[in-house]
């Protein structure tokens, strides 16, 4: 029981929840443990209900479970909105001397902390939640010095004083549980190891791997949940010589990364649902012009302004169809916090080797959750680039026409064209959104259409064919039940395989990485008793896509409360699917 | 090779399809032969152009060009510079383009102070789709959508310009070539967002805002002794509506662009091979 602890604060949001959260987090992966951690927050700047919960273990967790041990009650609501996780060993840490009166329920335990009076001891009322930090400490057994350690990271720029107030007022957290609770039988004893762990969300993820990619043009409009690619690259990529533009809107946002990308920079934009919605029209002129460019959609609730701060993976169609006529493209989507990384990387190498628009697919749920890893999974002497069909000037000849026009869409056997960045001696050439001829004029002559459009569409023929559409397999390969998912459901769908084994049910599990082109799975829906597609949408948006492929039909398991996925409900519904009658 | 350069090497081989006698070409001519007067040749020199007949002119020029959706050329020119500040940009478009769907962009263009060229082919109605009023169209001009009047107030370009912290504003007539070309010119001199409205009259649905007129009626702000860097001067002149002008109206001669403010020097296209020498720092801020 020790070694898996589930951990939460929470209050109003203003109440520096999501800083002290990841304080405890950061000191629990110091300490070689790991983390993961997940919040809770409403659309708001103060005010309403907002927590951070974390889930640590010296195993690696990659979920949040129904399961809560320790709890840090800034507000009664808090409690309130927790109950059903409490249980006979929970302790919940509150302010007795607050104005609002803490009703414990029955089976937790309260751990009385005078917050406030401690940390205005300490030096301010403002380091309550540090206060509280020492007393979980205290509860738990964990050693205070990995808290200090994560203290000094957070305000070692503001001055030692705040650094060491700070500790004095986790000191004195710990030291009144100490003298006033005798805790042992809640049974806490968290070990610590020797391993070193790194700690980020999906979308530094995201921005990290862009930055190892070579991106060196960021053009975005804040919007919930991506905006923190943004501010995560605004910070960093002017070290690399790159630089991030806030645009005026999302139209503006795409059509700058477009021009950053023609102009030869690796270049991007991210945006959540309606900021896609807005930078629809510019898909098609990116796929006609040939311009590589990717574009993150970090998903949230829709449809229109839906609920921002909750998770959905609702935008799977749009970025699959969205743009009128046919646009070719590729939809990547990043399964976990790691491949939030390396599928970035894969994103501006496809981009660039194709000329193509690519979708970067994320969610919510994936942007805000926190994981450790070791730091190898981020290799970087793993990184490749492949810029694609570059022409130098010595090349430039080859691809002239008889008039020594340069053939920036020659209708290539690959369907790949030679590009030419800005600059290259006699290559000057114009790219256009109308339909146009090998030397980007427009043209509506017949042929000339029919030869572009297989040629742009051949591009992803071409991919398909040289690229590794690949996917992660978990649980028994020879299980008769294939559930197969997409984006950040994997870790819960990993877990909850424990849960089911428990029960006797053998699963085999299938993640998905890419949605178009995506692998060909006939062979593995063919061979299995039941398939169940597991997705944070209410059609079943990819459960489509594969009914499509394979013409059969297949069961569905949708969540669309905005809540993400846990590992045991997961099991129980996966349970509750095998034993039902009529496929629903 | 600048000096080689004739404007005859922006020209491209395919024949405008504009009406014969439409003001762009004249506007086009003036720009290819300011971009080679001021030492630029086609292979370091970027065109955006959005839609409409404006929008054509990417077609008709040689250099690198993009021509893009309506109205956001300005920001994928925006793009061009950041990622290639050595590249001389220069973003056309029509009133409809720059003042109706991409007026948001126009304003925030101007703010950013980007070192481009932003010239506008104001003929005060819609010409591709065949004589609509414009957001520059007199507030009684009859067209097919609007059969009394737009009733409503032209765009004040030069003053929305102004307003948004312009630091070129220029007014030319695409028919005045000497002038119009020594105009545009100094827009591309200029250090930050050149902003040039050019009358381009358009022959075949406009038969109010003339060649005749705008001749009758034009005033050379140079010949009044207008001077430009005076602001109050500038003002003056972009709010009194009754008067048609052309010359540079408003120069600020201590404007910083936008990249040289941010820091934006280097060639954003060049990138190592694979991650950057020291991107394990990166890694090692989530210990």
């Amino acid at each position: 029981m020790t070694e898996d602890l589930n951990w939460a604060i929470g209050g109003e949001a203003g109440d520096g929840i999501d800083s002290t959260g990841k304080i405890f987090a950061q000191a629990l992966s110091r300490a070689g443990r790991h983390v993961f951690t997940s919040k809770d927050f409403a659309s708001r700047i103060r005010g309403g209900y907002t927590a951070y919960k974390i889930r640590t273990s010296v195993d690696r967790v990659q979920s949040v479970v129904d399961r809560l041990d320790i709890l840090v009650a800034l507000t009664q609501r808090t409690i309130d909105e927790n109950l059903d996780e409490l249980h006979e060993g929970s302790a919940i840490i509150y302010d007795g001397e607050r104005s609002w009166e803490a009703e414990i329920p029955e089976e937790a335990t309260g751990v009385d902390v005078p917050l406030k009076s401690l940390a205005e001891e300490a030096g301010g009322a403002i380091m309550r939640n540090t206060v509280a930090l020492g007393a979980a400490c205290e509860i738990t057994g964990f050693d205070v010095e990995y808290l200090d350690e994560s203290l000094e990271k957070r305000f070692g720029g503001k001055g030692s004083k705040i650094v060491e107030n700070n500790k004095e007022a986790a000191r004195l957290g710990q030291e009144h549980v100490q003298e006033n609770y005798d805790l042992d039988h809640l049974g806490y004893d968290l070990e610590t190891t020797d391993e070193d762990y790194v700690l980020l969300n999906g979308n530094e993820a995201i921005g990290m791997g862009a930055i190892a990619a070579g991106c060196r043009f960021y053009a975005g409009y804040p919007i919930t949940p991506a905006t923190s690619i943004m501010e995560y690259l605004t910070g960093r990529i002017d070290d690399y010589g790159g630089h991030v533009v806030q645009a005026e809107d999302e139209l503006s946002a795409v059509n700058m990364a477009l021009g950053g990308a023609r102009a030869g920079a690796r270049s991007m934009t991210a945006t959540s649902g309606p900021g896609i919605d807005l930078m629809t029209e510019t898909f098609g002129l990116v796929a006609t012009s040939e311009t590589p460019l990717v574009i993150a959609d970090v998903m949230r609730s829709g449809p229109s302004t839906g609920m921002p701060t909750k998770q959905e993976q609702g935008d799977l169609n749009m970025t699959l169809y969205g743009g009128h006529g046919e646009v070719p493209r590729f939809v990547v989507t990043p399964t976990s916090i790691a491949e939030c990384f390396w599928k970035t990387i894969e994103a501006f190498n496809l981009a660039e080797k194709y000329q193509t628009p690519v979708f970067l697919v994320s969610d919510l749920a994936l942007s805000v959750t926190e994981q450790t890893f070791r730091p190898e999974t981020f290799d970087m002497d793993a990184v490749e680039i492949d810029r694609g069909k570059i022409v130098d000037e010595d090349e430039v000849e080859e691809w002239l026409d008889g008039q020594g026009r340069f053939r920036a869409h020659a209708a290539t056997e690959d369907g790949v064209s030679p590009r030419a960045l800005p600059g290259t001696t006699d290559a000057a050439h114009m790219s256009t959104g109308l339909e146009h001829d090998e030397l980007g004029r427009r043209t509506e002559d017949t042929d000339t259409r029919v030869e572009q459009v297989d040629k742009r569409n051949r591009k992803v023929e071409t991919a398909k064919e040289r690229e590794d559409w690949d996917y992660r397999e978990f649980g028994d390969p020879d299980a008769d039940t294939l559930v197969i998912t997409w984006g950040s459901n994997e870790g819960a769908l990993v877990e909850a395989l424990d849960y089911l084994e428990a029960e006797g049910v053998d699963v085999r599990v299938i993640s998905v990485p890419y949605v178009f082109p995506r692998p060909d799975l006939s062979e593995e829906i063919d061979a299995a008793e039941d398939v169940i597609v597991v997705e944070c949408n209410a059609t079943g948006q990819f459960a489509d896509l594969l009914e499509h492929d394979t013409l059969t039909r297949v069961k569905r398991i949708n969540k669309y409360t905005g809540v993400r996925f846990k590992a045991d409900e997961l099991a129980a519904e996966i349970q509750a699917k095998l034993e039902a009658e009529v496929p629903a | 090779m600048s000096s080689e350069v004739r404007f005859t090497d922006f020209k491209s081989d395919k024949q405008p399809t504009w009406c014969p006698g439409c003001g762009d070409f004249g506007t086009m001519n003036g720009m290819m032969k300011a971009l080679a007067e001021t030492g630029n040749d086609p292979d370091n020199t970027f065109v955006v152009a959005g839609i409409g007949c404006s929008g054509k002119i990417g077609t008709y020029m040689h250099s690198y060009a993009l021509h893009g959706v309506h109205g956001r050329a300005l920001p994928v020119g925006t793009g061009v510079k950041m990622a290639r500040p050595d590249l001389e940009v220069m973003v056309a478009g029509g009133d409809g383009d720059g003042y109706s769907i991409g007026a948001g962009h126009f304003v925030h263009a101007v703010r950013r102070n980007v070192d481009m060229t932003y010239v506008v082919m104001d003929n005060r109605i819609y010409g591709l789709t065949k004589g609509q009023a414009s957001p520059t169209s007199r507030e009684d001009f009859e067209t097919s959508t609007t059969p009394e009047g737009p009733k409503q107030p032209p765009v004040n370009p030069h003053a929305l310009a102004l307003a948004a912290g312009a630091t070129f504003i220029a007014q030319s007539f695409s028919s005045d070539a000497l002038r119009h070309q020594e105009i545009i010119q100094q827009a591309i001199e200029h250090d930050g967002f050149g902003f040039v409205d050019v009358y381009s009259p358009c022959v075949t649905f406009n038969d109010v805002d003339t060649y005749d007129y705008f001749r009758d009626t034009l005033v050379d702000l140079q010949d009044e002794g207008h001077d430009p860097t005076d602001y109050d001067a500038a003002k003056e002149v972009i709010l009194d509506s009754e008067k048609e002008y052309q010359g540079v109206i408003y120069k600020d001669e201590n404007s910083v662009p936008y990249h040289e403010l941010h820091g934006v020097t280097e060639d954003m296209s060049e990138i190592p091979e694979g991650a950057p020498e020291d991107a394990t720092d990166l890694v090692r801020e989530f210990y």
